[in-house]
């Protein structure tokens, strides 16, 4: 059969759009680069399946990080300054850092300030403007092992936050608890080198963490009140050792207090799930977070927040999945699936029975009373690993004064570069 | 000999392309950058000198110099000590010599960044095994990595763990390199053990040394990983080496020309090192003969 010249052209086309078939269909469906927090498994992918469920034509490349790197990780590809990836977890202090170097983009009108607690936008906020969507906000609870505390005779911390313990109580019980040699200890933080853990101890004394515009540290993080605090945590690992020392995987931390190895802990909302789940044997009880009995009580928070890649190729995409992940019931299923403290009002509403429990309402005293969040400042990410390390080394006995100017000194020379 | 008068050149071609590409270019790169600051909406500056200048002016700086400097000090020889030792014990066939190379070995079969992951788990003062072993031998549980009197010792046995395989497989070369008919007669004038050792085998041993020198602390100088993973520059800065800060100021301060300075400034010290470790071991007028 000769190939007439129709016949050649007919079959031209039909195998033109043949190869063209998947590049359609593909143009149809979009795919987002997400970055997220490396939450476990159960956590993370129901809820993401919901948005896929929601948007068909939407599908999400997730990746998830552990704690450690995620930071750091983000800046590498932040810095390469193209639209991936389109969507990231921010770590709410952050939300200047990314916002002034041009790495977010703005949200004011997808999100409804009114849907949210004042605080959640505040920290989503950079000069004026909304730059990253609330995600749930955090609040620290001490837990405690009720076996060992019955075994070892002392009486545990009441879950009134009227009468909360002092650091000073809690030292005291531990010690009678702890038995390093074996490998069994009385507490444990459970992020041992994280300001967001450990800033409460010195601004329990009454010190302020970073000067009100953000960009001076010395005299600041360097003063008596946390010189005092940080000594004191310090001890807990050099001197009364009721602390297991260099434990800084936050994966750790709560496995050593359900697997019995540790009589206290003071670690977030979230890790109460985590415990039920994975201990169902442990006996144990929630206090209110200590403070110290010459100052006032001080309780970290703060918030997972996420945010668009101010040069996502996916604008429309991405604007969806902030509309649907800040839904009243995307965030409810949040909150069922991971316990934070919940920025949307709705929440608070629609949830109402779970937080009759000693736990929640420990969170919420404390949330509206004791709460102070890390500073605000564009050189958050310099502030947070400068102090990290100095937590490290003066956990590790050295001497407090000294670590923390050195440190001071090394911030504000960082910080300065976002003066203008 | 070539048909073409180009052939030579096409052979060395690849070899060449590759170092340009992945060492020169970025060298380049790096020395030029070092003279930038990056600014907030990610522009490149102009700043001249005043990335060297902050450095200069920088006393954690100065520790850095001072302990990578001291770290160098005692591991390049002492890894190259090891090496040396290690290839005399596997050069002679024995009943365990196959088990004695695998052994030796083994090490490099395993990347930098899981060595140091499994040694942090292993020197862990409270859940590692090292320090149980320790206890059940009726000795004290010794802090490794979390002291800063011990940090850098413990840091130079798990590099030169995993480094004396590797730099041994090259002395082995070399001691195998040496013929026989030189032992027999060694044998034969009544020079045994030490003095063997010293007035024949080291002398016959320099170039493939001079190598091992270079190459081993050119490599010790890079030294990141374990760094990185196990003790972050810490405690107390005791093991802040000088790749490790360069790291630092581009990923946590986000200052791209500091750590081109910090890079540049790595380049110089190794050079210059490198050159007098070769004058040392290779004098110049060796070299013409």
């Amino acid at each position: 059969m000769t190939i007439s010249r129709r016949n050649l052209i007919k079959s031209s086309a039909l195998g033109s759009l043949a190869l063209a078939m998947p590049n359609i269909v593909r143009a149809q469906q979009t795919t987002l680069k997400v970055v997220w927090m490396g939450w476990p498994d159960n956590q993370v992918l129901p809820l993401m399946a919901e948005f896929e469920k929601r948007n068909p034509t939407i599908k999400l490349a997730l990746e998830r990080m552990p704690f450690q790197q995620i930071f750091q990780a983000l800046e590498i590809r932040l810095n390469a300054r193209n639209g991936d990836p389109d969507i990231f977890i921010v770590d709410s202090p952050l939300t200047a850092s990314y916002a002034s170097r041009g790495h977010l983009m703005e949200l004011d009108s997808i999100i409804d300030k009114k849907r949210f607690a004042p605080s959640g936008i505040a920290a989503a906020s950079f000069d004026g403007k909304i730059y990253s969507a609330p995600f749930g906000s955090s609040m620290q609870v001490l837990y405690y092992n009720k076996d060992m505390f019955k075994a070892a005779g002392v009486t545990p911390p009441s879950a009134d936050p009227a009468s909360r313990w002092t650091w000073e109580q809690l030292v005291e019980a531990g010690k009678k608890m702890a038995k390093p040699a074996e490998n069994i200890w009385g507490f444990t933080f459970e992020q041992q080198e994280r300001p967001y853990q450990l800033l409460p101890m010195g601004q329990s004394l009454g010190g302020t963490a970073l000067s009100p515009d953000g960009f001076k540290a010395s005299s600041y993080i360097d003063g008596p009140a946390f010189v005092e605090g940080f000594t004191f945590m310090q001890k807990m690992y050099t001197e009364s050792k009721i602390s297991p020392p260099g434990q800084f995987d936050t994966a750790l931390t709560p496995e050593l207090f359900g697997a019995g190895k540790c009589a206290m802990m003071v670690a977030g909302t979230f890790v109460f799930d985590t415990l039920k789940t994975k201990f169902p044997n442990l006996d144990f009880g929630v206090a209110p977070h200590p403070y110290f009995a010459k100052g006032k009580p001080v309780t970290p928070t703060g918030a997972w927040h996420f945010g668009v890649n101010a040069r996502t190729q996916q604008k429309a995409a991405a604007s969806q999945f902030v509309t649907d992940m800040l839904s009243d019931d995307m965030n409810v299923l949040w909150y069922k699936l991971r316990p934070y403290v919940p920025t949307l009002n709705a929440v608070w509403e629609k949830e109402a029975s779970s937080f009759t429990s000693d736990l929640w309402k420990i969170a919420k005293y404390d949330v509206q009373n004791t709460a102070v969040p890390r500073p605000a400042t564009p050189g958050f990410r310099e502030y947070e690993d400068i102090v990290r390390v100095a937590l490290r080394d003066i956990q590790s006995g050295a001497n407090a004064q000294q670590i923390l100017t050195a440190a001071a000194q090394k911030i504000d020379r960082e910080i300065a570069k976002y003066k203008g | 000999m070539f048909r073409h008068p180009w052939a030579p050149y096409a052979f060395i071609a690849p070899a060449f392309i590759g170092l340009f590409v992945f060492r020169f270019i970025p060298i380049g790169l790096s020395g030029f950058g070092s003279f930038f600051s990056e600014n907030l909406r990610g522009d490149m500056v102009f700043v001249g000198l005043k990335n060297y200048a902050e450095l200069m002016d920088d006393p954690s700086f100065w520790n850095t110099m001072r302990v990578t400097l001291i770290f160098n000090l005692i591991i390049n020889p002492f890894q190259i000590c090891c090496a040396l030792a290690l290839a005399m014990l596997v050069r002679r066939p024995s009943k365990f010599i196959d088990v004695f190379r695998l052994g030796f070995i083994m090490p490099m079969t395993v990347s930098i960044a899981l060595t140091s992951i499994i040694w942090s788990i292993l020197l862990d003062p409270t859940l590692g095994p090292v320090n149980g072993l320790l206890r059940w031998g009726g000795f004290q549980s010794q802090p490794f990595f979390r002291s800063e009197h011990q940090a850098l010792e413990t840091l130079i046995l798990v590099a030169t763990w995993k480094g004396a395989g590797y730099w041994m497989i090259f002395l082995l070369s070399g001691l195998l390199a040496i013929p026989k008919e030189i032992d027999d007669s060694a044998l034969i004038d009544g020079a045994t053990g030490i003095r063997k050792f010293i007035s024949i085998t080291l002398p016959l041993m320099k170039r493939p040394l001079a190598f091992v020198l270079v190459a081993d602390t050119a490599a010790n100088f890079l030294l990141f990983a374990p760094v990185y993973i196990i003790t972050n520059g810490g405690p107390n800065g005791a093991t802040q080496l000088l790749m490790f800060e360069a790291y630092q100021a581009a990923f946590a301060y986000i200052n791209h020309g500091r750590s081109m300075a910090i890079s540049t400034i790595i380049l110089v010290v190794v050079l210059l090192i490198a050159m007098f470790e070769l004058r040392l071991f290779i004098p110049a007028e060796e070299e013409q003969s």
